[in-house]
């Protein structure tokens, strides 16, 4: 099977994101495929630039990079990486952090391309709880 | 038969829940399903989810001890409603 499409996990905190993480891996997810970039670079509540671009690497493996991030800055934060290092297969999503990260990872795990692990995230937006 | 006609082929098997369709056998599911050609859907009362969805499979909040229909549509429907089935019969 060609490699997964990658999911880094944006959030305010390294304990959300590492905590998501450890969900998609029980629900099917790939781990090698699945990076986090919580909290700033000292471990402080926040966004940080650099553990976004290191957990791109990480996941990088050819069939593209999928961000989804928690909220506020790490939409900024996240864009301004993306800014700063143009890719048209690495792209940031506009969907909900749990719900979307698991639609994704679960789909993405199954060898699909970044388009529908993308679809995946989006639909997450229109499916109800309840 | 024509190869157009082939490709319409539809398969559905009822299946009894050992336990709630809940995030771990959705997850299965989803990738059970994208091994196969055909579209399987998952219909739980008067509710319809595609088997690749596996927020929407989780939605239908179908519980242990209710049935399940699985429809497969497309060229290999009968395998891929065989396959779910155990997979579903198989979840904790």
């Amino acid at each position: 099977m060609a490699e997964p499409v990658g999911i880094v996990l944006v959030s305010h905190s390294a304990g959300l994101a590492t905590g998501l993480k450890e969900m998609l891996l029980q629900l099917g997810g790939d781990a090698a495929a699945v990076a986090t970039a919580g909290g700033t670079d000292d471990g402080r509540i926040g966004t940080s630039y650099q553990r976004i671009l290191d957990a791109i690497a990480a996941v990088d493996r050819g069939a593209g990079v999928l961000l989804l991030t928690d909220l506020g800055s790490a939409v900024l934060t996240a864009r301004a990486v993306l800014a700063d290092h143009p890719r048209d297969d690495v792209q940031l999503v506009d969907a909900p952090f749990v719900e979307g990260a698991v639609a994704a990872a679960v789909i993405a795990a199954t060898g699909a391309d970044l388009a529908s692990v993308r679809a995946a995230a989006e639909e997450a937006r229109d499916v109800r709880k309840l | 038969m024509s190869e157009s006609s082939e490709e319409l082929t539809i398969h559905e098997t009822i299946v009894l829940l050992p336990a709630h369709l809940h995030a771990r056998p959705a997850g299965a599911l989803v990738q059970a399903a994208a091994r196969f050609k055909s579209t399987v859907e998952v219909v739980y009362g008067d509710r319809t989810a595609n088997a690749r969805g596996v927020l929407a499979v989780m939605s239908l909040g179908a519980l242990a001890g209710t049935y399940v229909l699985l429809r497969a549509t497309g060229p290999d429907a009968e395998q891929a409603v065989t396959t779910l089935a155990e997979v579903l019969t198989n979840a904790q």
